[in-house]
């Protein structure tokens, strides 16, 4: 099992600060955003030190939850500061970008820390649309025609024309190339049919994330029908699963700070313009079966308990998901708990990594 | 032929020995199109293409209604007969257009009239091809799933009159050469002829990564990924294909310069 610490600049939140998303810009304090990423970089250095094998970033948008509207800006400042961890960026949504941007700037990251950089193309949850005005209603097929250009601008060795539905270029001719051939590793991120469907046409792999071991499995076996399908099988290595854990000392440690956990979300959409979203974005499937979109929902907590248990946890998830990666928070995003973040991001390193790497 | 509501008139001229039937519909520069081995098929492409300029599609001698052709031996020679088809219609300067298999054919016929082909448009050619490549056969629905991206968005295809397959079967191998023919690469890369060639990205005959290879023998060759288009891209996506194409046509090289307005209000 390989794992990746999912970090998200985070943010230390006045307690005053308005619950809503978007959080007003006004209330954004300089110093605590410096000290955000001042301490995004030590924890890369320190899970790096742990033996996590990735640190993952992520593109979120207008609320200090988390904190990194652009992960290629991440990743570059990381890449430079850790030496050996690789670094994920899960991912840079697709639809809301200029996909030839998306597919330079991958490849220029790829080139300065070669062999170090990992993919996933996403699609992004609903709210953020809003960030780069993108009606929803388009979301799914500008993101599987920009993954594809993006596949397709890394390894056509001729400048080429697209005309797409979404894009249009009539030259595309993108350098540097990716330092990987014929590109970096790269997962299309998404538990839908259609994810599923791509990812296993372009024999690339699939990252899964929050929903339960058995939906999730749902999602993953109907990606490895689809391999099957166009003829090769993934590897436990093609598959992430990003999730949330609460890891304690012991089993009733870590109980307890589930107990404690806010069960609302952190910055809620408000009640109208959730709605109106949720009634815009309505392709959101597992496997084909139709699911509400997420509009900022509170996350759910995968995994939780002591060492023993999140170890069982872990080889459950190995068996029922197929994942050979786990993309982990400990502790939520957004709860300013980073005390106990760095306490069980410690406690994983010294007593369930190294128990997890044989499963 | 199906599958258009433009008003295509059906005429007939004789060339080379051949009575050669052809549709034709619009005004303006003629575009001459040749169909790919399947025989001449009009798309919803050729309809919109015919808001812009005069299509003429080419029944070439051997496919479809025509008698069976025993007489011609290489695709250069189909070339030349057709080359004498457009002339018989009192046309020297031209457009061309090929079709898969009528790819090959365009490429000879720009080969031999330089000087009458304006522009050269090769829609999934298939004159460099994967080893071993074979054209689609079989039931309709066969074809339909190696022709189209989504078959399930088209009417199905009408049943193959078992004589004409045969005929074509046997004048298309007979014609089609190797798969990499050398003779003809090294007289591409004398063809200065504006050219664009097209893939489909979802193209189950032809792969699209031939595409670069025509860019890179040809001198003034543009390739062009038709996204979510298979092998028929002017029935898959035929606005896209139908947009592509006559801008080249209007524009060769200048094509790659959007002049699309991007102003949202003035």
């Amino acid at each position: 099992m390989k794992v990746s610490y999912f970090e998200t600049g985070r943010y230390v939140s006045p307690p005053d600060l308005p619950r809503e998303w978007p959080v007003p810009p006004g209330a954004y304090h300089p110093e605590t955003g410096v000290k955000a990423y001042h301490d995004m970089v030590e924890r890369a250095k320190f899970v790096e030190q742990l033996g996590f094998d990735w640190v993952s970033v992520s593109e979120h948008h207008y609320s200090p939850r988390i904190l990194t509207p652009s992960p290629v800006v991440s990743a570059a400042y990381l890449a430079a500061r850790v030496d050996t961890i690789k670094i994920a960026l899960l991912g840079p949504i697709v639809p809301t970008s200029n996909p030839i941007r998306v597919a330079e700037e991958l490849a220029m990251l790829d080139t300065l820390a070669p062999g170090r950089i990992v993919v996933g193309m996403l699609r992004g949850t609903t709210n953020e649309y809003l960030s780069y005005d993108l009606n929803p209603k388009e979301s799914r097929e500008r993101t599987d025609e920009g993954m594809e250009l993006i596949l397709k601008a890394w390894t056509e060795p001729q400048p080429f024309g697209w005309q797409g539905r979404h894009f249009q270029y009539r030259t595309v001719s993108i350098w540097p190339r990716p330092q990987r051939q014929p590109h970096p590793t790269t997962y299309a991120l998404g538990t839908s049919a259609e994810a599923g469907d791509f990812a296993a046409r372009h024999r690339i792999g699939l990252g899964v994330s929050y929903g339960t071991f058995e939906l999730m499995a749902k999602s993953t076996r109907h990606y490895r029908d689809q391999c099957s399908r166009y003829g090769w099988q993934p590897d436990p290595d093609d598959i992430i699963y990003r999730a949330n854990m609460i890891l304690g000392e012991t089993d009733d440690a870590a109980e307890n700070a589930l107990q404690r956990r806010d069960k609302q979300a952190a910055f809620p959409v408000g009640p109208g313009l959730r709605d109106a979203l949720l009634k815009a974005d309505n392709s959101r499937n597992i496997a084909g079966e139709r699911r509400p979109a997420n509009v900022g929902g509170v996350l759910p907590i995968s995994f939780c308990g002591g060492p023993d248990r999140v170890v069982e946890q872990i080889r459950r998830c190995r068996e029922e998901i197929g994942a050979g990666v786990l993309d982990l928070s400990l502790q939520d995003p957004g709860t300013g708990e980073v005390g106990a973040m760095m306490d069980a991001l410690d406690l994983f390193g010294r007593k369930v990594l190294p128990r997890i790497r044989e499963i | 032929m199906a599958q258009t509501d433009a008003a295509f008139r059906e005429g007939s001229v004789e060339a080379d020995g051949f009575r050669i039937r052809f549709a034709e519909a619009g005004q303006g520069m003629p575009l001459v199109h040749l169909h790919g081995a399947g025989g001449m098929r009009l798309t919803p492409g050729h309809d919109l293409l015919s808001r812009h300029c005069r299509v003429i599609a080419f029944e070439m001698p051997g496919f479809g209604q025509s008698p069976e052709n025993i007489r011609t031996e290489t695709i250069s020679d189909l070339a030349a007969t057709m080359a004498a088809a457009v002339s018989a219609l009192g046309i020297d300067k031209f457009n061309l257009m090929g079709t898969s298999f009528g790819g090959k054919v365009a490429l000879w016929l720009a080969i031999q009239e330089h000087q009458r082909v304006q522009a050269l448009v090769l829609e999934a050619p298939a004159a460099i091809r994967p080893p071993g490549m074979q054209p689609p056969s079989g039931s309709p629905e066969e074809v339909a799933r190696r022709l189209y991206a989504h078959p399930e968005r088209l009417s199905p295809l009408p049943v193959a009159d078992p004589v004409v397959e045969t005929k074509t079967r046997s004048l298309v191998s007979r014609l089609r050469g190797p798969d990499r023919d050398a003779d003809l690469e090294a007289r591409m890369r004398g063809v200065a002829t504006p050219t664009l060639v097209l893939f489909g990205t979802r193209d189950s005959v032809i792969p699209p990564d031939m595409g670069h290879i025509y860019k890179e023998l040809m001198p003034n060759c543009h390739l062009v990924f038709v996204y979510d288009a298979g092998h028929a891209i002017s029935t898959d996506r035929p606005e896209a294909f139908t947009e592509v194409t006559v801008d080249f046509l209007e524009r060769h090289e200048a094509f790659v310069i959007n002049r699309t307005e991007t102003v949202i209000h003035p």
